[in-house]
């Protein structure tokens, strides 16, 4: 397989880094080799964060990002600097609530509410794993059970029935179907 | 954190951190500086689970100080910080060129000079590791351009340093110290570590500077019962200050020629397609990791083209770069400064190679796709 890129991008605090641990931990286990960059800013919460993930069988040659495959955006105001990275093939995901202007272009958008699910989960901050759920879910990445196993592995143990809850919605919403009542509804 | 012999997704910086301590490092004092303080950070948690020390000093000199105190007591001793630090460890730095203390400095570079851009990458310092320091003296600098890397040249800075006794630099760009690369590490137990060359036979004829086959002087391990002089003045062979011409040339001379001795042990580089190639790229960390991409796409072009890459930067593989670069009309260097590595490569050259720089110097990284540029804007004139 040809190598892949990732962006998790959006605002500090959003969880963007976790995301991309996450999906880097469960790409190890399907045998895959990643290299993660980001942003590195002096700002630890609010401006913009990104982190990147290219994907490969083996080193990757060059390590950070040059087109993107998948994007994931989490705020309006980190979506204009990915822009031009984006590709005919480019999946987009992008949040209802915070990206109320998604792009559009020669690429796949998807505007899902991720952060509205959140909320009707209970807490905001499990967005970052919905849209893990969403993005395994819309691209050809690594299987669900792989992204389950390194949930379990790095959320710390009184969060995880919350997290692998927002995971399976995640899942579900790109599959556009079985949103579970209590995150549609409210 | 896993265990090693499996796959792990690990941070330049503590990877660094971690060859340092397979390498058998049981000894840091330094003043945490961005880029470079996970590695300060990963040593103050991991060096006391294998009996090992850590201080935070109060500067940058007194960090030199204290690994140079660290290694005349015996042992394994490093420090590690970014520009605005390596400046303020040069006058140690000499210290240790002069009175041959092994230590490990490890230089992640951000924007400069002075304070400059904290937390965006350079490669502005290739120049000051080698010249930083005043007056004729020797100094190694390894330049990984990979997590794994890193490791690795952690591994071979303590070894060239203990067994030399010159000040090894180890220098790689912010880009490449927070990359976080899956990497599968071998078992520190399969590491072998470097040992000293300690004094030993009567102590009445010791001399801590004597002049011997390998050019490395015996090293008095304390407790051993040698009497042993150090300091930064030139010494002759006992130890004490001489500005006898003779004695004073004799020892700066060994000093020098030290590395020449042991060139062949230090010299590190690796070599991609350049035995047919018109052109070759020389560069080093992140630069050469977009220099890679561009070379394979060059060459699926059809563009004979080839890498040169030191990973010991100082002294300059100048023998394998010459023998690399027989074909070559051109030579490339890209690096993020505004032309430090292309000096070393125009003294190298023949009258009939011509070298190109490609700089950047706002904080950004080179991109794969100038480098492709460049390489098709002089395949086509």
């Amino acid at each position: 397989m040809q190598d892949y890129e990732i962006r998790f991008s959006g605002s500090g605090g959003q969880g963007l880094q976790l995301s991309a641990k996450i999906l880097a931990y469960a790409l190890n286990l399907a045998d895959k080799r990643i290299a993660q960059s980001q942003s590195y800013e002096p700002t630890s919460r609010g401006g913009l964060s990104r982190s990147d993930l290219v994907v490969s069988e083996g080193v990757a040659v060059y390590p950070l990002v040059t087109s993107l495959d998948y994007l994931v955006v989490l705020d309006q105001s980190a979506l204009d600097i990915s822009l031009p990275l984006l590709k005919e093939q480019s999946i987009v995901i992008a949040d209802t609530r915070h990206v109320p202007e998604p792009p559009s272009g020669d690429f796949s958008v998807y505007h899902l509410p991720l952060s509205e699910t959140a909320l009707k989960l209970g807490n905001e901050r499990v967005a970052n794993i919905i849209t893990l759920g969403a993005l395994i879910s819309l691209g050809d990445i690594c299987s669900y059970g792989f992204l389950e196993e390194a949930v379990r592995a790095m959320v710390p143990g009184k969060f995880l029935t919350l997290n692998l809850e927002a995971l399976g919605c995640g899942y579900s919403m790109a599959e556009g179907k079985d949103i579970p009542e209590s995150a549609v509804a409210g | 954190m896993r265990a090693t012999g499996q796959l792990q997704n690990l941070q330049g910086n503590h990877a660094c951190a971690m060859g340092a301590i397979a390498a058998g490092c049981r000894f840091f004092a330094g003043y945490p500086i961005t880029p470079s303080s996970e590695i300060a950070e990963k040593m103050s948690l991991e060096l006391p689970k294998v009996d090992g020390i850590f201080i935070q000093m109060e500067d940058e000199i007194a960090s030199m100080g204290a690994i140079l105190g660290a290694s005349m007591g015996g042992s394994k001793a490093m420090t590690a910080t970014s520009g605005p630090g390596f400046s303020l460890k040069q006058e140690n730095l000499g210290y240790a060129a002069g009175a041959e203390i092994p230590c490990v400095v490890v230089n992640v570079m951000r924007g400069g000079p002075s304070t400059g851009l904290p937390t965006r990458p350079a490669q502005g310092d290739i120049m000051q590791a080698r010249w930083g320091t005043h007056g004729d003296h020797g100094v190694i600098v390894l330049a990984p351009c990979s997590v794994k890397e890193i490791y690795q040249e952690m591994i071979r800075a303590f070894w060239l340093t203990e067994t030399l006794r010159v000040p090894v630099v180890v220098i790689y760009d912010e880009v490449i110290g927070h990359l976080v690369e899956t990497v599968e590490l071998p078992s520190p137990q399969s590491i072998e570590q470097a040992e000293r060359k300690w004094a030993s036979g009567p102590s009445a004829e010791f001399l801590p500077y004597q002049k011997t086959k390998d050019m490395v002087p015996a090293m008095a391990r304390p407790g051993d019962g040698y009497r042993a002089h150090t300091t930064g003045l030139t010494t002759s062979e006992s130890g004490f200050p001489t500005q006898d011409p003779g004695q004073v040339e004799a020892m700066v001379t060994r000093r020098l020629g030290k590395l020449e001795h042991h060139a062949a042990d230090i010299a590190s580089y690796e070599e991609i397609d350049c035995k047919d190639a018109k052109i070759i790229l020389v560069t080093v960390g992140i630069s050469a990791r977009a220099a890679a991409r561009a070379q394979q796409q060059a060459r699926d072009k059809g563009l004979k083209v080839g890498l040169f890459r030191p990973i010991t930067l100082w002294p300059f593989p100048v023998v394998a770069f010459r023998a690399a670069s027989k074909k070559a009309t051109h030579i490339i260097v890209p690096e993020m400064n505004a032309g430090q590595l292309i000096l070393e490569i125009e003294r190298l050259m023949s009258a009939k190679q011509t070298a190109v720089g490609i700089n950047r110097i706002d904080g950004e990284v080179i991109d794969p796709v100038a480098i492709l540029e460049k390489i098709e804007e002089i395949s086509r004139a």
